[in-house]
């Protein structure tokens, strides 16, 4: 865990340096660090640039550009992680996902209704998060009940979550021909995107996907037990009506607001845990924090390779994560799991 | 948050069921019972399958919705009580469960304890030591750190026992748990299960099919039919003929085993009901004449069937009289190598009479057992007689022809000639169910 959380800051920090704009190494530390602590430490502005008009834009990039892409990619990948964890754990079900299970289009149909319909242009930042989790609160009532009233195959119930992706799939579709001025905003949002982020959406974010991150991962061993099944939980003193419900409207926010600022990417949520469970154990309390920053890490770097693919602009993220996770749901189908069920 | 008090589990406290009926899918599933499960006892709550005692069970954990009545640990009401507190009172051990991810062992039991683990702490050391108890009684330290996927069906199976010891409770309620078990553990763990309740007073409560397993490893066994109480009481109080026929629609003997003093159970085959019913006095009985081991599938069959069968007169020691004896059945019996005295003669008579049918076995006829069919002659014409034909190219008669004289006689006077012991049950079917009432 020490490990990845390293990993994960020197990765923030090299992040800073991809951009459409070539600065030099040195002066990306230098602003990073100076910003950091608020003016107290690093290199005046001016040993680093040539002039210092030159200095003022490069600050602006790195620190008002690049920093919260690259904070709301890791705040984002973190709530998908955690969200495919703790969906895999309620679900019992290897291959829940926020994306496969369908919050993810769900959360994109609500935040697009804002978009497309201009409603309240001031307050964007707010309200995109609140109606995100409304449009993704209907899949996740839905999945709830479906998987709660019979067990199902695995497989019923991703193919209820693809069933509603298609459904809010058409209605995105639909709100792009009402009004054809949102549409790059919104097709860009279909993919995910990462570009043009401010410090305001990444500290909403941060703020959002720690506190439910938080509370998911301290009900670890509560998950852990309810893997025996919501009677045997039961039995042993785990209310698990009510945590479960607590779960999944848990990872249904957390997963809201990643989507209402990064729009749709898919599998972070899937593979995250998969690779950490293989390292960790199945321990839930060691899970899902460790799937946290596995998956910052995991969106971080997409993040960078989409900015790389076809410089200078950027693709939408999650073609990267698509490349990577849509085999890795394959290989989850088809192999078949002796030791499970 | 839920409160989790400190300080070890409660002293030992009685499960009772008051009134208990829990309709399911608008259907009674449990009809008022009331029943009592004292501390230091062991219950085996039998009844056929679909008879209500997994939901009864289950009612106790707070799982059955639907029920009316009270479910009490000592002075407190179960179905009131949030997980955490039934918990502490009652540990369940469900029939079937999914077996979830595959953690170490040790973690698993722990998850029994998680009602005494507050929330966000690491357990406690009681904590630990209760798990390793539970593994201990379960006999699987050796596999404590093996993952619980990797374990075998039976191991599996106690570590789930395990799990529900770990939860220390006064009350256990333990649905089949020697399910997937060869013989020898299900010998094991019930022996476990009622000496640790003997041993640490907690009240027992476990639905078991097997009702010899019940009767031997349980203080009381109650008896479930259509979600109703029927029977309750010691194993030899409750378990009888008339109770397997009237619950289970099955004819079995209730025998004694001589050594211990116990009831055990010997059942025959269900299709007993349709062919082997009768008059109203009773089974037919048909009377077998046999030696040899001649007569041993006959008996069998018949047995099986559930006719009341007679034999004799047959030798002492011989694997007719062996088999007989094995099964309960009425012998004469006469020293082996002697002739046929005069007391076994009116033995066979007094078993003739008492016969529907009489059924002779293809036996060896000698001077010594000649009798036998002698004493046919005139009971042909007052019972139904058949003679099972000797199979072909045998030497049977050694008695100077003199048998197969007499056989001729009886087959000339009305006894019927069956070719095998496929014809010879087909024959006592058609006979006996026909005869009238002697």
């Amino acid at each position: 865990m020490g490990l990845l959380l390293a990993l994960l800051l020197v990765a923030i920090g090299l992040s800073a340096l991809i951009g459409s704009e070539w600065i030099p190494v040195p002066a990306v530390f230098a602003i990073l660090l100076r910003e950091i602590s608020g003016g107290l430490l690093g290199t005046p502005c001016a040993a680093l640039a040539p002039t210092s008009r030159e200095c003022t834009i490069w600050t602006e990039i790195v620190w008002s550009g690049r920093m919260p892409s690259v904070l709301v990619a890791v705040f984002a990948g973190a709530a998908l992680a955690v969200s495919g964890g703790t969906l895999q754990g309620v679900f019992r079900n290897p291959l829940a996902d926020p994306f496969l299970l369908g919050l993810s289009s769900g959360a994109a149909m609500g935040a697009s209704l804002l978009l497309t319909f201009q409603i309240a242009v001031a307050h964007q930042a707010v309200l995109l998060p609140v109606f995100a989790f409304g449009g993704a609160l209907v899949p996740g009532l839905i999945i709830y009940a479906a998987a709660h009233r019979t067990r199902r195959s695995p497989e019923t119930l991703v193919l209820t979550g693809v069933a509603l992706s298609a459904l809010f799939s058409a209605m995105l579709a639909t709100f792009l021909f009402y009004n054809p001025s949102a549409s790059v905003q919104l097709s860009f949002w279909l993919l995910g995107n990462l570009q043009g982020e401010t410090w305001t959406r990444a500290g909403i974010l941060g703020g959002v996907v720690v506190a439910g991150a938080t509370l998911i991962a301290l009900s670890g061993q509560e998950l852990n037990v309810l893997q025996l099944g919501p009677e045997v939980a039961e039995s042993v003193g785990v209310e698990a009506a009510r945590h479960t419900r607590r779960l999944i409207l848990l990872s249904t926010i957390i997963t809201a607001v990643a989507v209402a600022f990064t729009g749709v990417i898919g599998f972070v949520g899937l593979v995250s845990p998969h690779v950490i469970r293989r390292l960790v154990g199945p321990d839930y309390r060691r899970v899902l924090p460790v799937s946290a920053l596995f998956g910052a890490l995991f969106l971080l770097f997409a993040w960078d390779l989409a900015q790389r693919i076809i410089p200078p602009v950027p693709v939408p993220v999650g073609i990267p994560t698509s490349f990577v996770g849509a085999p890795f749901f394959l290989y989850l189908l088809y192999r078949r799991r002796p030791a499970e069920r | 948050m839920t409160d989790r008090p400190e300080g070890p589990s409660d002293g030992p406290e009685e499960l009772a069921f008051e009134e208990v009926s829990i309709a399911y899918r608008g259907r009674p599933a449990v009809r008022s019972v009331s029943l009592t499960v004292r501390p230091g006892e062991v219950v085996a709550l039998a009844g056929p399958n679909g008879s209500g005692k997994s939901t009864l069970i289950r009612a106790a954990v707070g799982l059955a919705e639907g029920s009316r009545g009270l479910v009490r640990v000592g002075g407190y009401d179960v179905r009131r009580a949030s997980p955490v507190e039934r918990a502490r009172r009652i540990a369940w051990m469900p029939q079937e469960e999914p077996l979830g991810d595959n953690v170490p062992l040790a973690d698993y039991v722990e998850f029994g304890r998680y009602a005494w683990i507050p929330r966000w702490t690491p357990p406690s050391p009681s904590d630990r030591a209760a798990v390793q108890r539970a593994i201990a009684e379960v006999d699987l330290a050796a596999l404590a750190h093996r993952g619980i996927a990797e374990l075998s069906g039976g191991e599996r199976q106690r570590a789930r026992l395990a799990r529900a010891l770990a939860q220390d409770t006064p009350v256990l309620l333990l649905d089949e748990p020697t399910a997937h078990l060869d013989i020898g553990h299900q010998l094991e763990v019930l022996e476990r299960i009622r000496s640790f309740a003997h041993r640490e007073r907690r009240s027992v409560l476990i639905a078991l099919h097997d009702l010899n397993m019940a009767a031997r490893f349980t203080d009381r066994i109650a008896v479930l039919s259509h979600g109703r109480l029927v029977a309750l009481g010691a194993p030899a109080e409750v378990l009888s003929s008339e109770l397997m026929e009237t619950v289970w629609g099955v004819v079995a003997e209730i025998r004694r085993d001589p050594a211990s003093g116990l009831p055990f159970l010997l059942p025959r085959l269900p299709h007993a009901r349709a062919e082997g019913r009768p008059t109203p006095l009773g089974r037919p009985r048909v009377h077998l004449l046999a030696g040899g081991g001649s007569g041993a599938p006959l008996m069998r069959a018949l047995f099986d069937r559930g006719y009341e069968v007679s034999v004799g007169v047959v030798p002492l020691f011989d694997s007719d009289t062996e088999l007989a004896q094995e099964l309960g059945l009425p012998v004469v019996a006469e020293l082996p190598f002697a002739p046929i005295g005069a007391e076994a003669l009116e033995r066979l008579d007094r078993s003739l009479e008492a016969a529907a049918a009489v059924v002779v076995a293809p036996f060896p006829v000698g001077p010594t057992n000649l009798a036998n069919l002698e004493r046919l002659r005139s009971w042909v014409g007052r019972r139904p007689i058949a003679l099972v034909e000797q199979p072909p190219g045998t030497r049977w008669d050694y008695a100077d022809g003199r048998a197969t004289e007499v056989r001729e006689e009886l087959l000339r006077n009305g006894a019927t000639r069956v070719a095998d012991l496929g014809a010879a049950v087909e024959w006592v079917g058609r006979v006996a169910l026909s005869a009238p009432d002697q």
